[in-house]
This record gives structure tokens, sequence and C-alpha cells, in this order.
């Protein structure tokens, strides 16, 4: 297994890995946040709350 | 005399790649021991496969009381 670093320079897959993960991560946080089940910040029905307060205003 | 092979692809020796995988095997798995670990934290906290019912039998008892004193707040 060892043998794949004479294959693959590892500054650049270093790079690469970490990007791919920084990416994957901020990715599957702003879907999270977009839900409204996992949304750790405003908390299930939030939105709907929000929405139900706005409509009576016109 | 002992010719050192750097005809690698990376340019690494044999030794060199040696001692940079054992650093990445141990970076790798505690990276992934963290990533265990925050996984079963957010299970407990909110489990992301609901069952054949939705979500709603998942939460039980403490999920109904919830929502009832959101309701009542």
């Amino acid at each position: 297994m060892w043998r794949m670093w004479l294959l693959f320079d590892p500054r650049r897959t270093l790079i690469a890995l970490f990007t791919f993960l920084f990416a994957l991560a901020l990715l599957i946080h702003f879907i999270l946040l977009s839900t409204d089940r996992f949304n750790w910040l405003e908390g299930p029905g939030a939105h709907a709350n929000a929405a139900s307060q706005a409509a009576p205003n016109p | 005399m002992a010719v050192e092979r750097t005809s690698s692809l990376s340019g690494l020796t044999e030794n060199e790649a040696k001692e940079f995988h054992s650093i990445f095997m141990t970076s790798f798995i505690i990276f992934t021991v963290i990533a265990i670990i925050a996984h079963i934290l957010v299970w407990m906290w909110r489990p992301w496969l609901p069952g054949p019912k939705g979500y709603a039998a998942l939460d039980g008892v403490m999920g109904a009381a919830s929502h009832l004193i959101s309701l009542v707040a």
C-alpha cells in the first residue's frame, strides 16, 4: 500500500485531499442547514413559523 | 556502492514513501475515529434514516412531549 506514494506526489495528493474534504464538508453542512430537521441554528419548524407569521401581514 | 533509486514517478524513495505512509495512515485513522464519533453524536441527536412511518416513529414519547411543550409555550 505504501507504494502508492511512489506513484502519487504526496504534496499534490494532500492538497487535493484537503481541498476535496473541505468542499465536501462545506457542501454537507450547507445541505443540512437548508433542511428543517437538521438545522441546528434555527431548529425544526423555524421556517414554517416564520412563513405562517408573515402570511397574515400583507 | 548502493545507488539510491529516485526513478519513481513521485520522486520519493522507498524509505521516504514508507515514512510518509506511516504518518498518512496514522492521520487517516485519527480523522476516521473523530468522524465516527461525530456521526454517533449526530445520530443520538437526530437519526437521519426515517422508519417506514417517518421520523415520528423514531421520536417516540420525547418527541411528542417536546412538540406539546413547543405548542404550549
